[in-house]
């Protein structure tokens, strides 16, 4: 694969942050055109909207007076794990539910949802039960299938786990997951 | 592969975070520290009496305000148009040259340039997968990456459908399209699910 093809599809298998962006962004702003519209009424000498700065920062200064200190602690914990929230998505990686098949042309990502619905429509095939008898979880390094048989049926599972690994070896992912395929105990009946 | 300013975002969203995450610690250590409490009464009350001595030295006319809160308002309003130009950077990044070059003299010696819209290969490769039934979306996009033309093929295959043989078809589409145009340009293929897929009924043959 070539260089930007490499970029572009590290672009597309991790997280752009930009809702979170824009989100921070727009409320930044509100508060700054806040602060602008006081700020000129101080400057204008006109009476203030909701409170004048030298008197919020009195009150500020005044702390943790004029605020009970159960809702003041309360403010502060809400401020702090709104923080947390904004690091942990500048830092983590954000890797989105995608994986990509290699190709000397093209750049492939999928959609994990995508390839979960073809295992397990292969998965269906092998064990002969109908859609709503198969889920299908496809996660980085893992696909897990599960099947709850029709009573009375007994069900191959080595034959099911074939299916599956044969399909996921023909889709050449990157990164490659394992399969486990789960018999459910109990049966269904009347489908 | 859009132009959103991901090292930006991450940095800004770092400083957004850290700021709030010292404000949070703060606020906490006032309300339940009492010691801290009077510490920072001694200390900010003295600034805040400050501030406002100043804001009263400065005043621009009897009855006015002073130029501090003019100052306050203009960094404000550059604040603003900072917060503006980030959110307006989000997404941006669409092109409509495919590619270009300039006529050389030693080619055929014509003065002059050739343009290729991108509506050449976003419309010839829409066409050809609209056809398809196992497709229930097509979108084809292109965008400037680093100063060179990228094509994204978004599309959303019917429940079940194989994507590596969805895949392996846009492939040979695309290949056909290099020789029908002449110049390689970088592909991307985003095979996804959008609520048309999840809730219309799998293909049950093929």
């Amino acid at each position: 694969m070539t260089q930007p093809a490499a970029r572009i599809v590290k672009r597309e298998t991790h997280s752009s942050r930009a809702p979170l962006s824009v989100v921070v962004a727009v409320l930044v702003t509100l508060l700054a055109v806040y602060g602008l519209l006081e700020a000129i009424l101080r400057a204008v000498g006109q009476p203030p909207w909701l409170v004048d700065p030298v008197t919020a920062a009195r009150r500020l200064a005044a702390l943790p007076e004029g605020i009970s200190p159960v809702l003041l602690g309360t403010i502060g914990v809400l401020l702090f794990l709104l923080g947390l929230i904004c690091l942990g998505h500048a830092v983590l990686p954000g890797r989105r539910a995608r994986h990509t098949i290699a190709d000397p042309r093209v750049a492939i990502v999928v959609d994990d949802e995508v390839i979960a619905s073809a295992l397990a429509r292969r998965a269906r095939l092998a064990a002969g039960v109908t859609r709503e008898q198969v889920m299908v979880v496809v996660s980085a390094r893992a696909v897990q299938v599960n099947v709850r048989p029709t009573s009375g049926i007994r069900l191959d599972e080595s034959r099911i786990r074939a299916a599956v690994e044969a399909e996921l070896a023909q889709m050449a992912l990157e990164p490659d997951p394992a399969v486990t395929v789960r018999l459910s105990t109990s049966g269904v009946i009347g489908v | 592969m859009n132009g959103t300013p991901r090292g930006l975002n991450r940095a800004l969203l770092a400083i957004a975070g850290l700021v709030l995450a010292a404000l949070g610690t703060g606020l906490a250590v006032l309300a339940w520290v009492p010691a801290v409490a009077l510490r920072w009464q001694d200390w900010a009350g003295p600034q805040v009496a400050g501030l406002s001595a100043l804001a009263a030295r400065t005043r621009l006319a009897p009855g006015a305000g002073s130029w501090i809160w003019l100052v306050v308002a203009a960094c404000l309003l550059v604040l603003v148009i900072a917060m503006v130009a980030w959110v307006a950077n989000q997404g941006k990044g669409r092109t409509n040259i495919l590619f270009q070059r300039d006529g050389a003299a030693d080619d055929d010696g014509a003065a002059g340039t050739v343009v290729l819209s991108s509506a050449i290969a976003e419309q010839s490769l829409k066409a050809a997968l609209l056809e398809r039934g196992d497709l229930l979306g097509v979108s084809v996009t292109s965008y400037d990456f680093r100063g060179q033309a990228a094509v994204r093929v978004r599309v959303l295959p019917r429940q079940g459908v194989a994507p590596h043989e969805v895949a392996a078809d846009i492939a040979s589409l695309v290949e056909a399209m290099d020789t029908l145009l002449g110049v390689q340009v970088p592909v991307l293929l985003s095979l996804g699910s959008g609520p048309r897929s999840r809730f219309t009924k799998a293909e049950r043959v093929r």
